[in-house]
């Protein structure tokens, strides 16, 4: 709880730092209240409140805190990361109040009890996004990204917020436990408009993770916004999306999972499908990223299909979440400093390796950690998945995810290839910015380590 | 009169009233007709509020729907000056898309509703619960929280409006 206060806090703070002239002092302060906030997460984390907060908004017990966790350290890493790239802008405040903001709305959605608080958190996080996304005010791309985001995500709200009605009025409660009691206690007679409800939600939902068929507006986002708004889009809105789907779904409506577990798993079919081909043809690396998150997102879904509550579901989508953003905020910072000189094609990779030996290799690990080979935490994250779903009918979909997995190695070795094996017009090395340099290489070592002792992450708590 | 109360018989009106001119917003050809079938739904619903003793909300409804909001659409609307010719045309085959997905949302609308007339209805508290007083417990007690992080929304919104809209000075 008192995390989520800091972050917001800190957000008001940085917004008044244009007025009152410290914004020399807003990196430091916001990176200090980030350790602050991770702070009080581990102090809450000593003695969890299992109870609900204000009148059952709100429970920040274990699973929680820990997704609060991954999602600040990922935040962190990230301020470092971007701190480069607001310097170059104007409106530096504006940026990290809007992200700070964002952030809060994160961490509302790893901790809600009550479809308001659900809506309000997703609106929280969407908002400042839009604005985000949009936020290179010259360039068309990033005009088209914020208007596309901004009008398909209100779509997609409006989805949420009809669903949310029509399960109101079947059930008379906002609460997920209520929900769940009722669909107990009413079990084979529940009103087909519950049901309506529920896909609804479902569809919402699922275009906050952008899978398939849901999935049209990411490439185009992911590559118009700002290369620093894209890794945060990717990581912390997709984790904090992931846990709001999993606590609705695998706590809320895991009684009438007859209703949406079909259309999971076609979901998660279509989207391994669609998104490993055609990232194999892009040649822009951040609409590659872009693909490649939605067959993530593809990946973490089969835990909630599974609807399993155990410790190995919950933690197995806590080690992938922290997994996958680590990896990818790596991998975004080895990209954006390629790609200063504006060529995002996978060419602007070429002999990296002879110009920066070592990032080179930072980048290799993170797109190892991606593609899912052993050793590196990938390979963990989709193993736990797969535990998962063993048990359970849709074994089909393994098989599935094993052969996209392969083509998904074809895409991620693209990169590699042309690190190694292709040969640059210069040999000067690429600057980088030290930070950004600390960044990568503490993100590759973080991989590596939960890579080797997975049970860092995976034996944190019984759930 | 015919069996049914009065109340029943405006619920009719309204609700005829209501999609009537919802269809109307969509099917008028021109933007600010549209809006001002649309102010008129809003008017609707707000009767539909008063139907179910909430004034507070019917009231609130108007003021910030009607009242401020759809000026703000009129306005953006008359400076964008937008004209039935430079309407976009569509193809068929979108237009045809589009029908074929609209009418399969209205169906599944219709038929998961089909049949919840017969549902018992649950009470869900007292029928004074749409007045002010009674609302200002709810808002201010049972849903504090939300009531109060909807301002760290209202802020975002403001910071990223002014971040748009402003000059970049560098």
């Amino acid at each position: 709880m008192l995390s989520l206060f800091i972050v917001s806090g800190l957000g008001v703070l940085a917004m008044l730092a244009e007025i009152f002239k410290f914004k020399k002092y807003v990196f430091p302060i916001v990176l200090g209240g980030l350790i602050g906030a991770l702070g009080a997460l581990y102090m809450e984390w000593q003695t969890p409140k299992s109870y609900a907060l204000f009148d059952n908004m709100i429970v920040f017990d274990k699973m929680a805190l820990a997704f609060s966790g991954v999602i600040i350290v990922t935040a962190f890493f990230w301020f470092i990361f971007a701190n480069d790239y607001f310097e170059e802008e104007s409106n530096v405040v504006d940026h990290t109040a809007l992200v700070l903001f964002a952030l809060t709305g994160a961490l509302m959605l790893t901790a809600f009890k009550n479809m308001t608080t659900l809506f309000l958190g997703v609106e929280i996080m969407s908002i400042p996004l839009y604005v985000l996304a949009a936020s290179k005010k010259r360039y068309l791309a990033s005009n088209e990204a914020g208007f596309k985001y901004l009008i398909m995500g209100s779509f997609a709200s409006g989805f949420l917020l009809f669903g949310i009605a029509l399960i109101y009025g079947a059930t008379g409660s906002f609460d997920i436990a209520e929900i769940r009691q009722y669909l107990t206690d009413n079990a084979g007679t529940v009103p087909s408009f519950f049901i309506a409800g529920v896909v609804m939600m479902l569809v919402a939902m699922l275009f906050k993770v952008s899978a398939a068929p849901f999935h049209f507006w990411a490439p185009d986002v992911y590559q118009g916004a700002p290369t620093v708004i894209t890794a945060l889009m990717s990581t912390i809105v997709k984790t904090a999306a992931f846990i709001a789907i999993l606590k609705l779904f695998m706590i809320g409506f895991s009684g009438a999972a007859t209703v949406w577990s079909g259309v999971l798993a076609a979901v998660i079919a279509l989207s391994l499908i669609i998104a490993n081909f055609t990232a194999a043809v892009q040649s822009n690396v951040k609409r590659m990223l872009a693909y490649s998150s939605i067959s993530h997102a593809a990946f973490m879904l089969m835990v909630v299909l599974a609807n399993v509550r155990s410790n190995a579901s919950v933690s197995g989508i806590l080690y992938y979440s922290l997994a996958y953003s680590i990896g990818s905020i790596a991998a975004f910072t080895v990209f954006y400093n390629v790609s200063r000189n504006g060529n995002e094609t996978v060419e602007g990779f070429n002999g990296l390796a002879k110009r920066n030996p070592l990032l080179a290799a930072c980048m290799t690990v993170a797109m190892l950690s991606l593609a899912g080979i052993p050793v590196t935490s990938g390979f963990f994250a989709k193993y736990f998945v797969f535990t998962t779903l063993i048990g359970t009918e849709y074994k089909w979909l393994l098989i599935l995810a094993v052969l996209t997995s392969a083509v998904g190695v074809y895409y991620y070795f693209k990169i590699i290839i042309a690190m190694y094996f292709k040969n640059a017009e210069t040999t000067e090395p690429v600057f980088f910015e030290t930070s950004n340099k600390l960044v990568v290489i503490i993100t590759t070592l973080i991989t590596l380590i939960i890579g080797f002792i997975p049970d860092v992450i995976t034996g944190l708590f019984v759930y | 009169m015919l069996g049914y109360t009065i109340t029943q018989w405006l619920f009719g009106i309204l609700s005829f009233l209501s999609i009537m001119f919802g269809l109307m917003v969509v099917f008028s050809r021109n933007p600010v007709s549209s809006v001002l079938y649309l102010i008129l739904t809003f008017f609707c619903i707000a009767g539909h509020y008063l139907l179910m003793n909430a004034q507070f909300l019917a009231v609130v409804h108007i003021v910030v729907y009607a009242g401020a909001i759809m000026v703000l659409f009129l306005f953006v609307i008359m400076l964008m000056n937008l004209n039935e010719d430079q309407e976009p045309q569509r193809t068929w085959l979108t237009k045809i898309i589009a029908a074929v997905a609209g009418g399969l949302m209205l169906f599944v609308m219709v038929g998961s509703l089909k049949g919840s007339e017969q549902l018992q209805l649950q009470s869900y508290g007292a029928s004074q619960v749409g007045l002010v007083k009674n609302l200002g417990k709810v808002l201010f007690h049972d849903f504090l929280f939300p009531f109060e992080i909807a301002s760290v929304l209202l802020l975002a919104a403001m910071v990223g409006a002014i971040m748009i809209g402003k000059r970049d000075i560098k």
